[in-house]
């Protein structure tokens, strides 16, 4: 069975929609807005930025009153898996057959989850509001997607950090090839509250104000400080081929495989600098799934800035595909922050064959990573693109897509 | 305006804003309109939610599921309710 | 391909290993109680089902592992234990590590929010910070084998624990990985605990699974972790397969956040999928784990689910709810109630349901209690349902292997 993306649906920074998304991509000018720090959390000198997604534009996809018990993250997953549907010419609660759902988050729900501690801490547990608790769970945005698209099949939550992006469209593909639904919705959703923000400013995990004050994600650059915190969702419509063609619809790529690996030697809130165990999970994928590492002629990464993890990837991708002949490489983090939805967003974009600017933040490459991302020269569109992600503590996942029909 | 009106217009605003209702004002809730099943089509989880915020905004303390059920019936039958536990 | 379980590993309210778990449960006992160490201030309830100290060889063990939070730690525990009876060296690129929780580190995420806001003593170090993500226990666990294959967390509240039992049987199945440990484990902490007390949804005392008087959950915490592998490379090592992990079903009821759909529509379909997926019918169900929390509502909509699943046989198939004795333990719930089928399987013993009342009769359903009942052969198929909150649902067939 071959599968494939028949919509996607994006809620990022900058972009609603595939068209946003691609005019965002292409233009490569991320927008970062001031965190919210009047709880005190925040260390004097850190991070004070985030690309964060302009939730005014919810109201286009879904009513303040469906959302009224939503948190954050089920807003953003509903309206990417409503926009997923449309994109794929399809609509919610009509579809014959079963739909299920795969969700993946690294931070799960970050707003609720401190609103709720300090109900518990500053008041006692008899003020703990009820319906924050119920969204509370890493499951809630899944949950509301079922009821907002009457999806029955199954519904699963991955939970392994930047890689669950990974272990998503690898269980969603396994659902269609057991035939237990008959399409899934395949996504990635995360928050950026201001608790969680300080949080990764004090783990040294955000980029750091440089000297005229902006805080810039560089990937693969030598002047990199760490990544910029962001939110936003994105959420994939994957059906089997034949079903689309038989509908006479499209598909904007195809998904070729997934697969994961660990490296038990890496630090348990790092990277480490060995690629070792991972590359070779990686290369076995590719010639399993592609014939050859030499196949690829896109590679979009996860690398946004932080240096330690995009030496790591860097390293990672050379040793597999080979220094002197790297395919133009991606790193769509460095628009919309660092999160699931920007690599799973961009993947599927360069798939489709959509238009790359040069990656914002980059100048001066870090001879330790060896990388120089895309400069925005004009490209053919790619057969087959290679997604990849390096999580801290010593996951690691990959996919493959290639691309779609023409629209 | 008398006590009953006043705790009326409280629950009101309360109402709107534990529960989220973005987008309604007070003068839209009718005091003897339904607020659970049918009118403003509220759940158990709302239900639960409003005894949290009726505790705190009032200070009072509300046990039992049937207390719950007709006190909760509309918004006049909440600030009698309200209004009795004060008295 | 049969995909067998060939080691298991508990810490639940009975404490450290299955050992304790399994007289535990055969006893009829409840692990709920007051706690010793888990703060339940003002709370509306007090009871849980919390793990106590270990003995002091397993003292030793667990001090090495200090720096990990609670749950990391069960994790690792049940896990050395399950690969010790599986007589087998995992790791490397073959073995893949799926790890079902719903609270991780976030005992110690408490703590640190606690002084960051000033009502905790001690400073915030980010040291309290380090497992608290979801993928916690699994990638402690991961570290701790040495795996190198696929590592995935699943946090899908009640239901994580058999979800993950279900990926890592569709792993082994593909030839994704060649060995697979499988399990969940959450440790309990306030935000929970104060969290299904703000829905009242916490008995006041031991929970009564399928009682007529019921009036919730108790909550618990543990781990459970189980090995699979194919049949025939268990059988090739000269391990001794404890039981079959025949199939896994899902489903959403897509009805309510909370409540569980009334007929248990989507409890039904994540039955039958799994039974399908083993090649079985409800025929051929001979016992019921089941999920029984306890709350009016689970329990009215599973044992619906249960008499429509099988039908005129609803009041011969033995049932029994472990959550009586071992509380509900979210995350880990699917793994250790799995660990809980092994074992009755290996003794040919169905656990009684703790508590003597009996169950409602308008459920329709036969609840062990007592003494347990006797397993016969050819009954040996076990269906374990567990159904989350938002609607999840995952059903587990296991079977002896006679």
């Amino acid at each position: 069975m071959k599968v494939v993306i028949s919509g996607l649906g994006v809620v990022m920074p900058g972009a609603w929609g595939w068209d946003e998304a691609e005019s965002l991509f292409s233009a490569a000018d991320p927008k970062p807005v001031d965190i919210d720090r009047s709880a005190g959390y925040h260390r004097e000198g850190g991070s004070r930025k985030a690309l964060l997604v302009d939730s005014g534009r919810m109201g286009e996809w879904l009513s303040p009153m469906a959302a009224r018990r939503m948190s954050q993250a089920s807003r953003f997953a509903v309206c990417a898996s409503l926009m997923a549907f449309h994109d794929a010419g399809l609509k919610p609660q009509s579809e014959e057959g079963t739909t299920a759902v795969v969700m993946g988050t690294t931070y799960g729900a970050a707003f609720v989850t401190e609103k709720i501690l300090r109900q518990i801490l500053l008041e006692g547990p008899e003020s703990v509001s009820p319906a924050l608790f119920t969204e509370s769970v890493a499951n809630a945005p899944a949950a509301q997607i079922a009821l907002a698209v009457g999806a029955k099949g199954a519904n699963t939550t991955v939970t392994q950090r930047q890689a669950s992006v990974i272990a998503a469209l690898k269980q969603g593909v396994g659902l269609l090839m057991r035939g237990v639904a008959d399409r899934v919705l395949v996504g990635v959703v995360d928050e950026m509250a201001p608790l969680l923000h300080s949080i990764l400013d004090r783990f040294g995990g955000l980029a750091r104000p440089e000297h005229n004050g902006a805080e810039v994600g560089r990937p693969f650059d030598d002047r990199g400080s760490g990544w910029m915190g962001a939110d936003g969702a994105a959420v994939t419509l994957l059906e089997p081929e034949d079903i689309v063609r038989r509908r006479g619809g499209s598909f904007r790529a195809r998904v070729l495989g997934a697969g994961m690996a660990f490296d038990p030697g890496a630090p348990r809130s790092g990277w480490g600098t060995v690629p070792g165990p991972r590359a070779k999970a990686l290369r076995a994928f590719l010639v399993e799934n592609a014939g050859s590492p030499r196949v690829i002629d896109r590679v979009v990464c996860s690398a946004g800035g932080l240096p330690e993890a995009d030496r790591l990837e860097a390293r990672m991708i050379r040793e597999v595909l080979g220094d002197g002949s790297l395919p133009p490489v991606l790193a769509p983090a460095a628009s919309v922050g660092n999160h699931g939805a920007a690599l799973l967003a961009g993947s599927v974009l360069a798939a489709a064959g959509a238009t790359f600017g040069p990656t914002p933040g980059f100048g001066v490459p870090d001879r330790e990573a060896g990388i120089i991302p895309h400069d925005g020269r004009t490209l053919p569109a790619p057969e087959t693109v290679l997604m990849t992600v390096c999580a801290p503590g010593g996951s690691a996942g990959w996919a493959l897509m290639a691309r779609g029909l023409e629209v | 305006m008398t006590q009953q009106e006043k705790t009326r217009e409280r629950l009101k605003k309360l109402i709107i804003e534990s529960l989220n209702l973005e987008g309604m004002t007070p003068e839209m809730i009718e005091n003897d309109a339904p607020l659970f099943g049918d009118g403003l089509g509220l759940d158990s989880v709302d239900a639960l939610e409003l005894v949290v915020a009726l505790e705190k905004e009032f200070s009072i303390r509300i046990e039992g599921e049937e207390t719950t059920r007709e006190a909760f019936a509309s918004v006049s039958a909440m600030a009698a309710f309200i209004d009795g536990l004060n008295e | 391909m049969k995909v067998v379980i060939t080691g298991i590993g508990a810490v639940s309210g009975f404490g450290w290993g299955v050992e304790k778990l399994w007289r535990g449960l055969e006893s009829g006992a409840t692990s709920i109680r007051e706690p010793s160490v888990f703060d339940v201030e003002g709370q509306r309830t007090t009871l849980v089902a919390e793990v106590g100290p270990p003995g002091p060889d397993a003292q030793a063990e667990i001090d090495d592992l200090r720096n990990l939070s609670r749950a990391d730690v069960f994790a690792v525990i049940a896990a050395r234990e399950a690969l010790v009876r599986a007589g087998v060296d995992a790791g490397g690129p073959r073995t893949g590590v799926f790890c079902g929780g719903s609270t991780a580190g976030m005992a110690e995420c408490e703590d640190f929010v606690g002084r960051i806001v000033g009502v905790h003593p001690g400073k915030p170090t980010l040291r309290l910070l380090a497992s608290q993500q979801l993928n916690g226990p699994g990638d402690a666990v991961a570290r701790d084998i040495g795996a190198c294959g696929p590592v995935i967390g699943f946090s899908s509240a009640c239901a994580s624990g058999a979800m993950a039992l279900g990926a890592a049987l569709e792993a082994v199945r593909s030839g994704d990985v060649d060995m697979a440990l499988a399990g969940g484990a959450d440790s309990l902490c306030r935000l929970t605990y104060s969290g299904f007390n703000a829905l009242r949804s916490v008995d006041p005392g031991v929970c009564r699974p399928f009682r007529r008087d019921r009036q919730g959950l108790s909550l618990g915490e543990g781990a459970g972790m189980l090995v699979l592998e194919p049949l025939d490379r268990a059988v090739a090592r000269g391990a001794e397969p404890l039981a079959e992990l025949a199939g896994y079903g899902a489903s959403c009821d897509a009805h309510h956040m909370t409540a569980p759909h009334p007929e248990g529509d989507g409890a039904l379909a994540a039955m039958k999928a799994a039974l399908m997926d083993a090649g079985l019918e409800s025929l051929d169900v001979g016992a019921v784990n089941a999920h029984g929390t306890g709350t009016p509502h689970n329990d009215q909509s599973e044992s619906c689910a249960l008499r429509r699943l099988l039908g005129e046989r609803s009041l011969e198939v033995p049932l029994t709810a472990p959550k009586g004795a071992l509380g509900h333990v979210l995350g880990a719930a699917g793994a250790l109630e799995a660990v809980a089928s092994v074992l009755a399987l290996e003794c040919g013993t169905i656990f009684p349901t703790a508590g003597s009342t009996p169950a409602d009769p308008d459920f329709g359903i036969d609840l062990v209690l007592d003494e347990g009942r006797e397993m016969f052969r050819g009954k040996q198929t076990w269906i374990s349902t567990n159904f989350a909150f938002g609607g999840a649902n995952a059903a587990l067939v296991i079977r002896g292997l006679v």
